[in-house]
């Protein structure tokens, strides 16, 4: 196996990625729309240092977010290539097709791992994080974008077209946000939502991203979010790249009987 | 098997449900050769070439590229053929140049060699000017030709071309043919076609027909063609019925459309004019002709004792 495939379908992305400027501009507006009008909203509610604390509560939520939107986009990429036909592309290639996935889910890191590094350059820009915290973050930040990419690709290799989008965005990527303790402490949820935030990957990754800024209180231990965040996405990768292999998958691709 | 066939398949079977998409296909092609799959739509080319080129698996038989047994090593089967799919698979967001790039380093091309054998091949298909010019600014036949340049990056020892002129006018079709023509003349790939524009098939070395999964009768296209009859008579007449019991008994029976009748002849030595004098006010016009793959098609797929003309 050599790697100029998986360096072509990643460079492709990565090419788009820096193409589409808006898109990369106006993946830094969500953030800071929670942040400016969340933050503030909510923060004005607390009092004095509380209000403070709140916004830097909301760092590591709002780069978890951040990570969460653009790696699971990214892996849907491999539902866009099948539906505009450019998977054919890659399907005759001659390489594995797991390989197509894995491929995917590396462009969905990589491009959720340059959007987390703008918005951390805007933080510091604005003065709400310090070099040092920008840094303890980036480790985090890469396990949450794996974790994430991990998501999309079962997401992706599951759904059959792009129709689905807007069924992916409702009943996984709120859901999956809103119950992580990105935005608030999940010790303040009713407790039938602990349950779920326990099972919820991605908690473990808003979770590790706490750790890494001082005095955010964090549900979980360092050793538990990395071990959950590695074994989910290790699990999730070997589920996406058998379900992707499969001949059944891409029949609708390929004849119309198939569709049925 | 032997050495010099390109592609052998044994029972090869696809079934979706309960619809038989291919029915136990039997082919042997030998390298070099220029094969036609002909049918009409649905009759199971395109699964043939799915499974011939790992994108569908059989559901039972099994299939030889250049040797190679299909099931047991599909990327490698993949390395040796080259698939041009019926839909582009090209990315109409990118460039020609951009598309090519891509596709070259997915058959894991150096980029040197890749850039020296897209400079070929577009100037085969003359195209070397819009090289990086994006897809949308391009027309029908030079997308094809593109996405036929894509399916030959690598040099495939098996060139599947898939309908590789539907939806194109009559002037791009003939310029596709012309380059598949120089590449195979070039590069002695064996190519294997399907189409339902069957005159463009008259080039094949060997064409087959296909229907409901099953193949039907196949040959040399010239072979076909003589075989089928010496002569071609179509009558345009307003009482069909009246002209077909005059004929039946010297012609048999014709392949009607409406008021359109259409008779094969085996004997060469009929006198057309004399036949015209008799049948007289009976019929609006007629005319005769030697026999093309169309009237295979029709005779196969159409003929009076199948039912009429679909």
């Amino acid at each position: 196996m050599s790697w100029r495939p998986v360096k072509a379908v990643v460079g492709r992305e990565m090419s788009k990625l820096f193409r589409q400027r808006a898109r990369l501009i106006s993946s830094m507006v969500r953030p800071m729309i929670w942040l400016l009008v969340i933050g503030s909203g909510v923060g004005s509610m607390l009092q004095g240092a509380e209000q403070e604390g709140y916004l830097t509560f909301l760092v590591p939520g709002i780069l978890a977010m951040t990570l969460l939107f653009a790696a699971l986009l990214s892996a849907l990429t491999l539902v866009y290539d099948k539906e505009f036909g450019v998977m054919r592309m890659m399907m005759i290639a001659p390489i594995a097709h797991y390989w197509i996935v894995l491929a995917k889910l590396i462009a969905a890191t990589l491009t959720a791992m340059v959007q987390a590094i703008l918005l951390l350059i805007l933080l510091l820009l604005m003065g709400l994080v310090s070099v040092k915290i920008a840094l303890a973050l980036l480790l985090p930040a890469l396990l949450t974008a794996v974790c994430c990419a991990a998501i999309g690709g079962l997401i992706a290799v599951w759904s059959k077209s792009i129709d689905n989008f807007a069924v992916i965005m409702n009943f996984f990527i709120f859901p999956v946000f809103f119950l992580s303790g990105a935005l608030y402490p999940v010790n303040q949820l009713p407790e039938y939502l602990h349950y779920i935030v326990a099972v919820n990957p991605f908690s473990y990754g808003v979770d590790l991203l706490k750790h890494a800024v001082p005095n955010v209180a964090t549900d979980f231990s360092v050793m538990m979010d990395i071990s959950v965040l590695v074994g989910f996405s290790s699990l999730a990768i070997v589920l996406a790249c058998w379900q992707f292999s499969r001949e059944s998958v891409h029949a609708p691709l390929f004849h119309r009987l198939g569709k049925k | 098997m032997a050495s010099n066939l390109a592609i052998k398949t044994q029972g090869l079977t696809k079934q979706y449900g309960q619809a038989l998409a291919v029915n136990n296909l039997d082919l042997e092609i030998e390298a070099g050769q220029f094969y036609g799959l002909l049918g009409p739509n649905g009759a199971g080319k395109s699964t043939t070439i799915h499974m011939l080129t790992t994108m569908t698996v059989p559901t039972s038989g099994e299939a030889w590229i250049a040797g190679q047994q299909v099931s047991a090593d599909p990327v490698a089967i993949r390395r040796a053929v080259g698939l041009v799919f019926q839909d582009s698979a090209l990315d109409r967001t990118m460039s020609i140049d951009e598309n090519l790039q891509f596709a070259a380093a997915m058959y894991n091309l150096p980029p040197a060699e890749a850039n020296t054998r897209i400079d070929e091949l577009l100037s085969v298909f003359g195209l070397q000017e819009k090289r990086k010019q994006k897809l949308v600014a391009l027309s029908g036949g030079q997308r094809r030709a593109v996405d036929i340049a894509r399916g030959v990056l690598h040099k495939p020892k098996v060139l599947f071309l898939d309908e590789p002129t539907i939806g194109l006018d009559l002037p791009n079709r003939r310029s596709i043919w012309r380059f598949v023509e120089q590449l195979r003349r070039n590069e002695g790939m064996t190519v294997f076609l399907t189409t339902h524009y069957l005159e463009e098939a008259a080039a094949c070395d060997h064409v087959d027909f296909i229907q409901q999964g099953q193949l039907q009768q196949g040959g040399k296209p010239k072979e076909l063609t003589q075989n089928l009859a010496a002569y071609i008579l179509e009558v345009n007449t307003p009482k069909p019925e009246n002209v077909i019991e005059q004929l039946r008994p010297l012609f048999g029976l014709p392949i009607q459309e409406d008021e359109d009748l259409s008779f094969k002849i085996a004997a060469d030595d009929v006198d057309f004019h004399q036949l015209q004098q008799t049948l007289g006010e009976s019929i609006s016009s007629m005319q005769w002709r030697k026999p093309n793959l169309n009237d295979i098609y029709l005779w196969t797929f159409c003929s009076p004792e199948q039912g009429q003309k679909k």
